[in-house]
C-alpha cells in the first residue's frame, strides 16, 4: 500500500518536472538555431545548430552593466531585509509589548496588497527622498518585507526558549542573543527567505521599469524586453530565447551548486 | 502638392536655423536635461538605433541634453508615463501610441503644441499639414495639436507568388475586392490545414485594429472620430464586415478556426503554408528579411471602399514640464521629425514617414525604387482612415475584439456578436458621456 504510494507520488512528481522542463529544454534549444526556422516549435529539430543568436543577443544589449546592476539591487534589497525581517521577526516573536498581535496581523495585512496598486504613492515617496532614477530608488520599497517577518517570526517560535535562557544565565544581552544564539539556529529560514527574495527581485520587470530611467541603472529584466518584444512584428523566436537564457543562466546555476541546501530549506521552513 | 512641398522644404530651412539660433541663445547656460520616453513596438534592433540618434542630436547642439529612455511595451509606456506625471517626474517627451493621446487628453495629463507652433510662427493647421491627412484626427484634438505623428504603419495584404501560381492566380492580379478575396482564398486552401488561403493576427489591439479596418471598408465609421463617446458596433456595416469574418472562417472555411498571432501567421506564411495573410506596413522589414520565397504586397481589399487604419506612434509633452524644459522637448521633436531623420527611421525601421517632404529627399525616392513593397504602402495611404480612439480606449476596444474572436471560434452569430458589443461599449462609455454629451444644461 505505502509503496504504491510512494510509486504514485514519483510519477506525479515526475510528470510536474517534465511539464516544468519543457519551457526550458525549448528555450536551450530555440537559442541555438539561427534565424526564423518555420519549426521553431519543435523541441528536436534538425538543425544547423550555431551560437549565433547568443552573440546577437549580447551584443545588443549591456548584460555586464545590466548584470552588475542586478547584482547589487538584489544583494542590496537582501542584506537589508535580512536584518530588518530578522529584527521585526523577533520582536513578534519574543517580545511582549502591548498591541503586539495587532501590529502584527496590520503587517500580514500588507501581503494582500498587489505591488502595482503602490507604483504611484512609492514614485511619489521616491520624488521627496531625492531617490528617483537610483538604483537604491528600486530597493526602497523592498526594505521592509511582510512575508519576511512572517518567515521569521515563524523560525523563532520554533526555537525552544531553553537556549536563549541558557545563554542570558551566562550574561548574554538581546543583541548577542539574537546573532550568536537564535540567528545560527534559524539559519534555514534566513536561507529559504533569501532564495524567495533574490528570485523575485531578480525577475521583476514592472517595478524597476517605473522607477528607473537612466540607461546606467538598467536590470536585466528590462534590458531584455528592450530588444526581445515586439507587437507588430513577428518575433526573432531564437534572439528572445537567448536572452532569456542569459538572464535566467545566473540563477539556474545558483540552483544546481546549492541545490542540497535550498531543498531542505525549503522542507525545513515548510515552504513548498 | 508641389506648392505644399516648396512650403515644407523651405519650413525646414527656417526650422533649422531656428532651432540653432536657440542653441546659440542658451549656450552659456548648462544644456536642459530631458528624458524621452520610448517604446519598441517591433523587434530588432531599434533601441540602439534610437539611442543613436539621441547621441547624433547630442552631438549637433548643445542647448538639449536628451537621453533615450527604453520603456516597454506601447502600455507599459503609457503606465510608465501616467506615474512620472503623478510623482511629478514627467519626462519631456514620450513615443506614445497614437490612440492613446486621445485620453491623455480626456485625463489632461497632457500639454499642447500649439504655443509653441505658433512662437514658431505657423498656424496649427499650416503646422500639421506636413503630415500625411489620415494622421490628424488622432493627433489633433479639439482643435488643438497634441501629439506630432513620429512612426506610422497601415495593414497590408502580404502574398506568397508560389502560392498564387500554385493554385492558378496571377500573382500580378492580386484581388481587389472581398468577393475576389475569397475567392482567391478559396483556391489557395488546400485540405488537411496544408495550405490556408488567408490568415491574419486576431490577438488584443491586432484583432480591433482589422476589425475598423473591415467595417470602414463596408462603407461604416465604426466610431465618431470627433468625439470619444460614440462607437457605431451594431451598424450594418459593422454587421456586414463580421458577417464577411463568419465566412472566412466558418463557411468558406478558408481562414483556420480560432485566434491566431502575428508569430502564427508570419511562420506559415513563411513556411509556405498560407497563401495571403494581413500584417501591419511595421513588419515589412521582418517579412522582408525572412521570406526566403518570392512574395509581393497589396491593398486591403474593399467592400464599398477601400480604407487602411493607421497605427503607430506620436510624439507627446506630458503635463508637468516647466517652458524651459518644453522649448527643450520641442527642439529634440523638431530634429526627429525633420524630413532627414523621419525619413531615415522610415528606412531602418518599415514605419512609414508620417511626414511628407521625407519622401522628395534623394534617398528616400531611391529606397522607393530598391522596395518596391514600400512603395505600394505609401501609395495605400490615399485612402488612410483614423486609428480607434475613445475615452477609456482598450476596454472598448474590447468590448468589440471578444465578440470577433467568438465569431472566430464560430461561438457567436454577427448579429448577436454586434449587439453584445455595442451594450458593453455603451456601459464603459457611459461616465464620459454623462459628463460631455448628456451633461444638463441650465
Amino acid at each position: 500500500m505505502r509503496a504504491s504510494g510512494r510509486h504514485l507520488a514519483l510519477i506525479a512528481a515526475s510528470t510536474a518536472a517534465l511539464i516544468w522542463a519543457v519551457p526550458f529544454a525549448w528555450m536551450a534549444v530555440a537559442s541555438l538555431r539561427p534565424g526564423v526556422p518555420p519549426d521553431i516549435a519543435s523541441l528536436t529539430p534538425s538543425g544547423p545548430f550555431n551560437l549565433g543568436n547568443f552573440k546577437e543577443a549580447w551584443t545588443s544589449g549591456s548584460f555586464p552593466l545590466w548584470y552588475l546592476n542586478t547584482l547589487l539591487m538584489c544583494g542590496g534589497i537582501l542584506a537589508v531585509q535580512l536584518v530588518t525581517v530578522s529584527m521585526a521577526g523577533y520582536a513578534f516573536a519574543r517580545l511582549n509589548f502591548p498591541g503586539r498581535d495587532w501590529v502584527f496581523s496590520a503587517f500580514l495585512l500588507q501581503l494582500l496588497l498587489i505591488p502595482p496598486l503602490l507604483i504611484v504613492p512609492n514614485l511619489a515617496t521616491l520624488v521627496t527622498l531625492h531617490l528617483y532614477d537610483k538604483l537604491l530608488g528600486i530597493m526602497a520599497p523592498y526594505f521592509a518585507s511582510a512575508f519576511g517577518v512572517f518567515l521569521m517570526r515563524q523560525t523563532f517560535r520554533s526555537i525552544p526558549r531553553d537556549f536563549e535562557e541558557a545563554a542570558m544565565l551566562d550574561g548574554a544581552g538581546v543583541a548577542v542573543l539574537i546573532r550568536h544564539v537564535l540567528l545560527p539556529l534559524a539559519r534555514p529560514g534566513l536561507v529559504a527567505f533569501a532564495i524567495v527574495s533574490v528570485t523575485a527581485h531578480w525577475n521583476e520587470f514592472l517595478w524597476p521599469l517605473m522607477a528607473v530611467s537612466s540607461p546606467r541603472n538598467q536590470v536585466l529584466t528590462v534590458g531584455l524586453a528592450s530588444f526581445a518584444s515586439g507587437a507588430e512584428a513577428g518575433s526573432a523566436w531564437g534572439i528572445i530565447a537567448a536572452g532569456t537564457f542569459l538572464v535566467a543562466a545566473p540563477l539556474l546555476v545558483l540552483f544546481l551548486v546549492f541545490q542540497r541546501r535550498f531543498v531542505s530549506s525549503f522542507v525545513f521552513s515548510g515552504i513548498k | 502638392m508641389t506648392e505644399i512641398t516648396r512650403r515644407t522644404a523651405l519650413g525646414a530651412a527656417i526650422a533649422i536655423p531656428a532651432a540653432a539660433a536657440m542653441a546659440r541663445t542658451a549656450l552659456a547656460a548648462d544644456p536642459v536635461e530631458i528624458d524621452l520616453f520610448f517604446p519598441v513596438p517591433v523587434q530588432g534592433k531599434l533601441a540602439d538605433k534610437m539611442k543613436e540618434l539621441i547621441d547624433r542630436f547630442n552631438a549637433q547642439q548643445s542647448a538639449v541634453k536628451a537621453t533615450a529612455v527604453y520603456t516597454g511595451s506601447y502600455d507599459d509606456t503609457s503606465l510608465k508615463t501616467r506615474a512620472a506625471i503623478k510623482a511629478g517626474k514627467p519626462p519631456g517627451a514620450v513615443i506614445m501610441s497614437a490612440n492613446f493621446v486621445r485620453e491623455y487628453v480626456i485625463n489632461g495629463d497632457v500639454d499642447p503644441f500649439d504655443p509653441i507652433i505658433e512662437k514658431d510662427g505657423k498656424t496649427a493647421s499650416d503646422f500639421f499639414d506636413q503630415f500625411w491627412p489620415a494622421l490628424k484626427p488622432n493627433a489633433m484634438i479639439d482643435g488643438k495639436v497634441y501629439g506630432i505623428p513620429y512612426q506610422n504603419s497601415t495593414p497590408l495584404m502580404y502574398y506568397s507568388i508560389d502560392a498564387f501560381k500554385d493554385a492558378g492566380l496571377d500573382p500580378d492580379k492580386p484581388p481587389t475586392t472581398w468577393a475576389e478575396w475569397i475567392d482567391a482564398a478559396k483556391k489557395l486552401t488546400k485540405p488537411n490545414g496544408d495550405r490556408w488561403g488567408i490568415n491574419f493576427p486576431c490577438t488584443y489591439d491586432y484583432c480591433g485594429w482589422l476589425t475598423s479596418a473591415f467595417v470602414m471598408q463596408n462603407g461604416g465609421q465604426y466610431y465618431n472620430h470627433d468625439y470619444g463617446g460614440e462607437v457605431y458596433y451594431n451598424a450594418p456595416s459593422t454587421q456586414g464586415a463580421l458577417a464577411m469574418l463568419d465566412t472566412l472562417v466558418n463557411k468558406a472555411k478558408v481562414m483556420p478556426p480560432g485566434v491566431s498571432d502575428a508569430n502564427a501567421c508570419t511562420g506559415a506564411f513563411f513556411a509556405g503554408r498560407l497563401g495571403m495573410m494581413l500584417l501591419s506596413t511595421g513588419s515589412l522589414s521582418f517579412v522582408r528579411d525572412n521570406m526566403k520565397s518570392p512574395y509581393k504586397v497589396a491593398f486591403l481589399p474593399k467592400s464599398v471602399r477601400n480604407a487602411a487604419p493607421i497605427g503607430g506612434a506620436s510624439l507627446l509633452l506630458p503635463k508637468g514640464n516647466t517652458p524651459e524644459r518644453q522649448t527643450a522637448a520641442w527642439t529634440l521633436i523638431s530634429w526627429l521629425t525633420s524630413p532627414e531623420i523621419a525619413g531615415e527611421w522610415s528606412r531602418f525601421t518599415g514605419y512609414f514617414s508620417p511626414r511628407k517632404a521625407a519622401y522628395d529627399l534623394p534617398e528616400m525616392k531611391q529606397f522607393m525604387i530598391d522596395h518596391p513593397d514600400a512603395k505600394i504602402a505609401i501609395d495605400q495611404l490615399k485612402y488612410a482612415v483614423p486609428w480607434f480612439d475613445t475615452f477609456n480606449t482598450v476596454a472598448v476596444r474590447k468590448a468589440m475584439e471578444d465578440q470577433v474572436q467568438a465569431i472566430l471560434s464560430a461561438k457567436v452569430t454577427p448579429a448577436d456578436a454586434v449587439a453584445a458589443a455595442q451594450k458593453a461599449a455603451d456601459d464603459l462609455l457611459r461616465p464620459y458621456v454623462e459628463q460631455t454629451a448628456l451633461k444638463a444644461i441650465g
